[in-house]
């Protein structure tokens, strides 16, 4: 039996992330700390935790999760010998991870090593190469001009893909079918990469038309030993954001499974890899798969992972960073049953996907043996347009794949969220179609093969024309109405409706 | 209203999109489809907030907007605008719609509120229909805001680092 050294861990992180955590933390008996912010002063996430410092004083437009000095002050001012990263943020900054080192707190993750090799996209590829992974082909390193992005396109042909160095979560990419777009798009791609990860470097790849997005699942303790614990499906995407992974993945038989999932292992160790971590590739029509980039955290998605394996992931990336062995072997690994994850944000599908901030009035998620939800927002709670518009996480299981979209199909008509438009009708419309539910999509789907992003069966606009009717009634022609005269762009309160309805 | 209040027999919804739902007055509270008349209740409840109630299923209903005919629905989390029109009204605009001359500009809007990140155009520029105009940054993402049309600028009111609220008036472009 190990013995636990973490006593107490500052949650550098917010939203559903952080309320993941400390659940994993209660169960193992570990202390947390939240951190209050200005800006959310009063989110969800705080309730859960055993210590709350209050950085509300700090007003700076930087958010504190992103303020290392600040987090590393903050860890030892409420005596937290922890911190974990969750994603996003600082979760992969390798300067981050070696300042916790520094000052004596355990970094719930990977070494600042294998966070920086992983972390510059140009180093990865080149360790990639070196094992023998299977890659798109592309620059030998960062690029610095798009007239040498357009010689490199040229030798490998177009389109070709220009990605930021330091990148992930689809930030700073950008897709270039002919050279008199590169100069455009490399100028967006870099600026972006700038704004994002305060590195403008970007390199150039063979761009690989409608891949599937396969990642695998990696686990690796520090006295290295290296498992996966299968692969995820990630293909639903639009502008490189994921909004429904699923695992397994439908693409893929024990043969192609074991090759990937070996490979996935062989670059893990070849950076001394410990914690979870997740290895991405693509994987074309001819089941060809070429490496894409290792995240160096904990994901989005990870829950249909510790659905169908049975695991805790935190649980795990808590034991490794307490220096404990791994409890099982890749033998051990038995993947059960399908599970899938919905991201249910605050977005706008009708305006394609454009965020919808505002205050959640209310949220209503389903229960049941096969549902879970994992969120940080609750009624009352707003969603605020300097984080990101995730609202919750819905993840729904079977016991094959059909099951699960059944099963899906059913939970989605029993989510009710009101005071922001969200992806629930894209979702609705997704677990309905054809080409999802044979499998055969890939990660070109929302852009290709998709008329109209939402469902609505027959009635539905008839019905709102219906209301829309009765309140002009209501306001016009009853000779009781109550004759509000709305401005322009003026949000109609509940009460105000309700009061209307208690007329009829 | 007064007077025009007593002729009213039948009510319009016109759909963003043109299509036209017509409702008799007095407004029933049930719709027909094929032979058979289905009950349309309009209700509310601690949990849920305001619903209708159809061949048995919830569906959850906001207004978003309303201003004087116009009104925006929000029905099991889609939108849905319409404009409510009376026979007259209806008449009205057909000829309206009959005599009114071409568009001549085109109005670019914030779709979004966020950070305008550059702006790629000047006063005078032509451009062509999916140029991009403006980098919008919302929740961290770049957004090219793309040209709709063929056309000259002739008003550039976005500022590179400056915030936008969303339907802020970004470029005007002449046709």
């Amino acid at each position: 039996m190990n013995l636990m050294k973490i006593k107490r861990i500052l949650i550098a992180n917010r939203g559903e992330i952080a309320v993941r955590i400390m659940k994993t933390a209660h169960l193992m008996k570990i202390e947390t700390v939240a951190v209050r912010t200005v800006v959310e002063p009063n989110a969800m996430y705080l309730a859960t935790a055993d210590v709350i410092f209050d950085n509300t004083e700090d007003i700076s437009e930087i958010p504190v999760f992103l303020n290392i000095e600040k987090l590393i002050a903050i860890a030892l001012e409420t005596n937290a010998n922890a911190i974990h990263p969750g994603y996003g943020f600082l979760a992969e900054n390798a300067y981050f991870a070696q300042k916790c080192i520094d000052n004596s707190l355990i970094f719930i993750g990977p070494s600042p090593d294998a966070i920086y090799k992983m972390g510059n996209k140009t180093i990865a590829r080149k360790i990639a190469l070196a094992s023998g992974i299977p890659m798109a082909m592309g620059s030998e390193g960062n690029i610095t001009n798009e007239e040498e992005a357009v010689v490199i396109a040229e030798k490998i042909g177009y389109p070709v893909i220009i990605k930021a160095a330091s990148g992930g979560g689809g930030r700073g990419m950008r897709i270039v079918r002919k050279s008199d777009e590169m100069e455009k798009m490399f100028i967006i791609a870099s600026k972006e990469a700038e704004k994002a990860f305060n590195d403008p470097s970007v390199f150039v790849e063979k761009y690989i038309e409608n891949p599937k997005h396969i990642e695998f699942q990696i686990l690796g303790d520090t006295k290295g030993n290296v498992i996966h614990l299968g692969e995820r499906e990630c293909s639903i995407q639009r502008k490189h954001q994921k909004l429904l992974e699923e695992a397994p993945s439908s693409a893929l038989d024990e043969k192609l499974r074991k090759k990937m999932g070996d490979m996935a292992v062989q670059i893990a160790k070849a950076v001394d890899y410990h914690s979870a971590g997740t290895v991405e590739f693509l994987l074309d029509n001819d089941k060809n798969f070429y490496f894409m980039e290792m995240n160096t955290r904990i994901q989005v998605e990870h829950p249909v992972t510790e659905v169908i394996t049975g695991l805790d992931l935190i649980e795990q990336q808590i034991r490794i960073a307490n220096g404990e062995e791994l409890r099982f072997k890749q033998s051990d690994i038995k993947l059960k049953g399908w599970a899938i994850e919905c991201r249910i944000n605050a977005e706008d599908v009708q305006a394609g996907f454009a965020p919808d901030p505002g205050k959640i009035e209310s949220l209503n998620m389903p229960t049941g043996p096969y549902i879970r939800v994992d969120t940080g927002v609750q009624a009352g709670s707003s969603i605020v347009a300097s984080y990101d518009s995730m609202i919750a996480k819905l993840i729904v299981r079977g016991k094959d794949r059909k099951e699960a979209i059944k099963n899906c199909k059913m939970a989605l008509d029993k989510v009710w969220i009101k005071g922001t438009k969200t992806t629930l009708p894209f979702f609705r419309m997704l677990v309905r179609h054809q080409k999802f539910q044979d499998g055969t999509f890939t990660t070109s789907f929302i852009e290709k093969d998709l008329e109209k992003y939402y469902f609505n069966s027959e009635y539905e606009e008839m019905l709102a024309a219906w209301l829309a009717t009765k309140l002009f009634v209501e306001e016009n022609l009853n000779d009781n109405s109550i004759n509000v005269n709305f401005e322009h762009g003026k949000v109609m309160s509940p009460w105000l409706l309700n009061k209307r309805i208690n007329q009829f | 209203m007064g007077n025009e209040k007593l002729q009213i027999k039948k009510l319009y919804a016109l759909s963003s999109e043109n299509r036209k739902y017509s409702f008799s007055l007095p407004l029933k509270h049930t719709i027909r489809i094929g032979k058979r008349e289905y009950e349309v209740k309009l209700k509310a409840d601690e949990k849920y907030g305001t619903y209708i109630l159809w061949k048995n299923r919830k569906y959850p209903v906001e207004i978003v907007r309303s201003s004087q005919n116009k009104y925006e629905i929000l029905f099991n989390d889609i939108s849905y605008t319409f404009t409510i029109e009376t026979p007259f009204s209806l008449q009205r605009m057909k000829v309206l719609n009959s005599t009114r001359g071409k568009i001549e500009k085109e109005i670019i809007k914030a779709p979004m509120p966020g950070k305008i990140i550059d702006v790629l155009v000047r006063e005078g520029s032509v451009v062509l229909r999916g140029e991009p105009l403006v980098i919008l940054e919302a929740m961290k993402m770049q957004n090219e805001i793309i040209s709709p049309v063929h056309g000259t600028i002739v008003k550039v009111l976005a500022k590179p680092n400056t915030n936008v609220m969303k339907d802020d008036l970004l470029v005007e472009i002449k046709l």
